[in-house]
């Protein structure tokens, strides 16, 4: 209970922060409306098998802008402070729920804006949330923990892309794959394996990023 | 005599060694060339020619025997044997007028057995048109073929697409293989320097991951090669071939990170996080998402990777030692550019 509760804890002051400023979803709405106008006045007309595609990378890119600053304001010796009165993991897992749901948030607001410039090929729309909300675990855990490795350096941001594209690539493609069925592009049956898979690659990614984050936060 | 400590690598030469005097030097087993024409009518006589690859069809003329097959296992012997040289040989057949099928088109399997190169195959070597009218008068008898022979030396399976090339078993798999050895190779040195901090175990998983992206690169290269021969192209797009650009890309860019940091502690403890994040992620990348999607590749689609069908016995002979043998050699590069990097370091510490 009393782990649960430091998370939470952690998980307030993020949130806090971000509500105080607003920061990251006032830049990142502006990004998304430039590139989605950008797009359907280059397109006009999207096919749903290109409007598929648009719309992960579209949510690719937003999700590397969006978590670049996630371990940014982590720096000097408050954080110490935390790291050394809490499990340095709740500190971790605390930013991955944040980031995860920062980027549903985004992701609908994509959607949203997709669906209000042209029109929605969603067929399944409870699929398509489903899947959303999976590549926002998948894109956080990914980002968050690259995020944190690279904070370690006081790095520039670029190198977040250069590390986490390929990184991303398994993640991206399952979730490309899944949701043309929530399109109706392809007819499988066997979806429920290929998002089993997803689950599974989210939760091999987040444990794995669970246990090494303790060996990278120390000066 | 050799030191105790050098016997692996001596051990890994000599397999190479060996995998590559077996791999090269080992014949393949006699198979078809070509049938011309490779079509013929039922209740006709069928006169082909055929041109054999590695066949002794002069040597062995005194008991030559050919057969074509129908899919049920029925077969009809050649009436007639005209042999011309090792290579080429003209069979004459009397084909049924009621074939053993109601297909209008029956493909048929050529067999030539004699007791030098034991039985050569040809899957759907001649189409046969069934007879417009049936014709019963005809005196066929059908058999069945058997009582093959075995080649009298030890050969690797001839394939028709492969041919020759299918040597290149012995060294695209294998440095996949060893690549993969030396990816966890250097996560245990990882998982070993997060531990305990001693900056060796750092440079030893950097010198692994190094010699692990050069296989990978020698096994793109070999691929392409094998590819262009087999499937037409270097590259085909393929998901094997796509997925391993991505993994050779994330350990590429492991040396970026390695590059980006100053202070050694630092940079050791932050590569090796990320070096098993991004052995975490080659686990899906090449071992579950090709098996979901087509791909040229054996064993994709939900197929096993090795079937009977890809490595026989002989084959086997070969493969098994070329694994260890690639995988040694990575060890033993490895382990020079472990003593390379740790030599700069120590020259860094005295400056």
């Amino acid at each position: 209970m009393k782990d649960l509760h430091f998370i939470l804890v952690l998980f307030r002051k993020e949130f806090l922060l971000e509500f105080r400023t607003r920061s990251a979803i006032s830049g990142i709405f502006l990004y998304v409306i430039s590139t989605l106008f950008v797009v359907y006045e280059t397109f006009v007309k999207i096919q749903p098998n290109v409007w598929n595609t648009l719309f992960w990378i579209i949510f690719l890119f937003v999700a590397v802008n969006a978590m670049v600053k996630s371990f940014v304001r982590e720096k000097g010796n408050s954080v110490l402070y935390y790291y050394s009165l809490l499990n340095p993991a709740y500190v971790l897992l605390a930013k991955i729920v944040y980031n995860a749901l920062l980027l549903l948030v985004l992701s609908l607001l994509i959607w949203g804006l997709f669906i209000f410039f042209g029109d929605n090929p969603v067929k399944d729309i409870w699929l398509f949330l489903f899947i959303l909300f999976l590549g926002s675990v998948g894109f956080s855990v990914t980002f968050t923990f690259l995020a944190s490795l690279i904070a370690a350096g006081n790095q520039n941001a670029t190198l977040l892309a250069v590390l986490s594209f390929p990184l991303i690539i398994p993640v991206i493609l399952m979730l490309v794959k899944i949701s043309a069925h929530a399109l109706r592009l392809i007819q499988d049956t066997a979806v429920s394996g290929d998002i089993a898979i997803l689950v599974a690659i989210d939760l091999l990614l987040c444990g794995v990023a669970l246990i090494l984050f303790p060996f990278i936060w120390r000066d | 005599m050799i030191e105790k400590g050098k016997i692996w690598k001596f051990t890994g030469v000599i397999l190479l060694i060996y995998v590559i005097l077996a791999g090269l030097l080992i014949p393949l087993k006699s198979g078809i060339e070509s049938v011309v024409p490779a079509y013929g009518t039922a209740g006709e006589k069928l006169e082909i020619e055929v041109t054999g690859y590695n066949t002794h069809f002069k040597q062995g003329e005194k008991n030559l025997r050919a057969w074509l097959k129908w899919e049920n296992g029925n077969a009809v012997s050649a009436s007639e044997i005209n042999i011309r040289d090792d290579r080429k040989l003209t069979l004459n057949f009397l084909i049924p007028g009621n074939l053993p099928e109601k297909k209008e088109v029956q493909t048929v399997t050529l067999l030539i057995d004699n007791e030098i190169d034991g039985t050569s195959v040809l899957p759907s070597a001649v189409f046969i048109t069934a007879a417009t009218d049936i014709i019963t008068s005809e005196n066929v008898r059908w058999v069945i073929p058997g009582n093959f022979s075995r080649p009298d030396h030890i050969t690797f399976p001839f394939r028709n697409i492969l041919g020759e090339t299918i040597r290149n078993t012995y060294f695209h798999v294998p440095l996949w293989f060893g690549m993969m050895f030396l990816f966890l190779f250097a996560v245990i040195n990882s998982i070993k320097y997060l531990k305990n901090g001693d900056s060796l175990y750092d440079l030893k998983a950097a010198a692994f991951t190094h010699t692990g992206i050069f296989y990978g690169l020698m096994g793109l290269v070999t691929g392409a090669l094998w590819a262009k021969n087999t499937w037409g192209a270097y590259w085909s797009w393929d998901i094997k071939q796509n997925m391993t650009v991505v993994a050779l890309l994330i350990y590429a860019a492991y040396f970026i990170l390695r590059a980006s940091f100053e202070d050694p502690e630092k940079r050791g403890r932050v590569s090796a996080a990320y070096g098993i994040f991004a052995f975490t992620t080659l686990i899906p990348l090449l071992y579950v998402i090709p098996r979901l999607t087509d791909s040229l590749h054996p064993g994709s689609g939900g197929n096993p990777a090795f079937g009977s069908q890809d490595l026989d016995n002989t084959m086997r002979m070969v493969f098994y030692p070329a694994i260890i043998g690639w995988t040694l050699l990575g060890c033993w590069i490895s382990s020079l550019q472990f003593r390379y990097l740790n030599l700069q370091k120590i020259r860094d510490d005295q400056e």
